[in-house]
């Protein structure tokens, strides 16, 4: 055997190794190329990358707050594409709504939350007072604090923004609502983790369940504000909380609560000035899961208790059945049993409710493609029957559609990219 | 350096190409995302025709707590299942450097989409009744089977993905 014959098993080795290796390395070499999606994305199914987020049209902020001033103009509140703050009015009449030209506000450069459950609002008070909170989103995600605008010559100059929570962590403190009860007292609640931030944490998830809600009070309409009062432990983290004033003077809030082990239901809780109130449920959808429904509540006084719109899955036979549903509650917020019905939509999404005496008003988006359609389910009988009405679509971009009242008179606020659509209710 | 160095350093060479791709899967050291890919309403099409399988996408949203947990689940999953899998994160409300920023939630995921474009419609382009509830999480499976889930897949429907 010559030393050739002999080294031939070694070299061969060798030589296949070598080729292995690089052919493998050839073979990782492709894969990246392929994982690259800057150039051209996954193969062939996925669309070419477009220029960066710098020179694109960014998602619109269209969340809007809407409320009657006391002399009977409507007033809106939104951001504008360049994030800025502003108002406007318009005049009702027979040829619709005429605004006036957008006033922009002052926020010392806050950044502003306008993506529809969490949005800017609008509120009248007494004696000429006009205020407007917004989310200020903080540079760590999901964090935010809970500013406000205020105005005590009825909207014509506002003060500087100020912070309504005392609290001052770098934590969430996000979807405010607020409103004036009876006494003309400013009630705010917010979604607030300072307890899941405060829980122990079980290896590297917090042991705390969801987040919680908090309030405060302010008797001298939003000059200054109480202490920081926990309302309730274990909301869901970001739906709206919705607010309604009952016959006897006082706030309701309701939110979407996570009640144990994991069932996003809905509760509500009477807000006083001098007391807090155990929450109770409100709904029984029974929807057990750890997800983010980013779908919250609406509510709105009836004559004898509240009507609630809600959006949840719930278990009928056999059948999971997601859908925004409507029910009535007593008026310590538990659920009038046998009202409970679905909407006639199952595209039905971000409902509003508004209630005036025997009257009752239904609204939502209800989107199929690039179009959205607004609808409205009407009651003349306190929510025991109701009539579907269309009252309009668009094509893109859109809010979800407001219902503003005052007395007698309801309207439905609809923002889109292009402007902002008023339409009167008409029982 | 002798002969079976370099044997030995070829060979090493080789076995480490070759593992190369199993190591990248979620299984190992999760790989840095360094770009992200446009999620349109024409999307979801082309990845059901044309995409890997199996494979699996998490949609979701910066401001859903529970999505990274529910991610985790399906990760420890594909991991121990030892399968070369597409793990997709598609985020609903962030894109360009923001969704960047975000995608150190989804550790392990092997493609990072974003929306653009009008969302109801690119969400009723992947499921006409989708709710908007995140985290939604798609399983394709090799044979072309869809299934769906909010929240995370139940262990029985995660076996039946990867069979």
């Amino acid at each position: 055997m010559t030393s050739l014959q002999k080294n031939t098993p070694l070299r061969a080795l060798l030589a296949l190794g070598t080729a292995l290796a690089l052919c493998c390395a050839a073979a990782a070499s492709a894969q990246q190329v392929h994982d690259a999606p800057t150039k051209g994305g996954h193969g062939a199914h996925a669309a070419p990358a477009k220029p960066p987020a710098a020179v694109r049209k960014g998602r619109p902020q269209l969340g809007t707050g809407a409320a009657f001033a006391p002399d009977g103009t409507l007033w809106m509140v939104g951001v504008d594409p360049q994030g800025r703050l502003f108002v406007q009015a318009a005049a009702l009449g027979e040829a619709g709504a005429r605004w006036s030209a957008p006033r922009l506000l002052d926020t010392g450069g806050d950044p502003i939350s306008a993506d529809g459950e969490n949005r800017p609002k609008l509120v009248f008070g007494p004696q000429g007072t006009v205020l407007i909170a917004y989310t200020q989103p903080l540079a760590k995600p999901n964090t935010g604090q809970v500013r406000l605008l205020r105005s005590t010559d009825g909207g014509r100059t506002f003060a500087a923004p100020v912070t309504v929570h005392a609290d001052r962590q770098i934590i969430t403190h996000r979807f405010e609502s607020l409103g004036f009860d009876a006494r003309g007292v400013l009630h705010t609640v917010w979604i607030d983790k300072r307890d899941l931030e405060a829980a122990p944490k079980v290896g590297n998830k917090s042991s705390y369940r969801g987040a919680a809600i908090y309030r405060n009070t302010s008797s001298d309409g939003g000059a200054t504000f109480g202490p920081d009062i926990k309302v309730a432990d274990h909301s869901c983290e970001c739906c709206r909380i919705a607010l309604g004033r009952g016959a006897d003077g006082d706030l309701r809030a309701l939110w979407r609560h996570v009640f144990p082990p994991n069932v996003r239901d809905h509760a509500v809780a009477v807000l006083r000035a001098d007391a807090s109130a155990e929450p109770v449920r409100a709904t029984y959808d029974d929807w057990r899961v750890d997800a983010c429904p980013h779908h919250g509540p609406g509510l709105a006084a009836a004559e004898d208790g509240f009507h609630a719109v809600w959006f949840g899955i719930r278990q009928q036979g056999e059948e999971k059945v997601p859908g925004v549903r409507y029910g009535r509650l007593q008026p310590d917020g538990t659920p009038r049993p046998g009202t409970v019905r679905l909407l006639p939509d199952e595209r039905a999404e971000h409902a509003d409710v508004a209630a005036q005496g025997p009257r009752v008003a239904v609204v939502w988006r209800s989107t199929d493609g690039m179009t959205s359609t607004l609808k409205a389910w009407l009651s003349t009988d306190a929510g025991q029957t109701f009539a579907l009405r269309t009252l309009g679509s668009v094509q893109g971009d859109n809010d979800f559609p407001r219902l503003v009242q005052k007395d007698q008179r309801m309207v439905v606020v609809w923002r889109n990219a292009e402007g902002v659509k008023v339409h009167e209710l008409d029982f | 350096m002798g002969r079976r160095s370099v044997l030995a350093a070829s060979a090493t060479l080789a076995w480490a190409a070759w593992a190369q791709p199993v190591l990248a899967q979620p299984a190992a050291r999760p790989r840095g995302l360094h770009s992200v890919v446009d999620f349109d309403e024409a999307t979801w099409a082309r990845l059901v025709e044309k995409g890997p399988r199996p494979a699996a996408y998490v949609f979701t949203a910066s401001y859903c707590p529970n999505c990274p947990d529910a991610f985790e689940k399906l990760r420890a999953f594909v991991t121990e299942s030892r399968r070369p899998v597409e793990l997709g994160v598609v985020l609903m409300d962030l894109e360009g450097a923001k969704a960047l920023a975000h995608a150190r939630h989804y550790a392990g995921a092997t493609r990072l989409y974003a929306f653009q474009g009008f969302e109801p419609a690119i969400r009723q382009s992947v499921d006409p009744k989708w709710p908007n509830v995140t985290p939604y999480i798609v399983l394709l499976g090799r044979d072309g089977s869809v299934q769906r889930s909010i929240g995370a897949p139940e262990e029985a429907v995660l076996k039946k993905w990867l069979l």
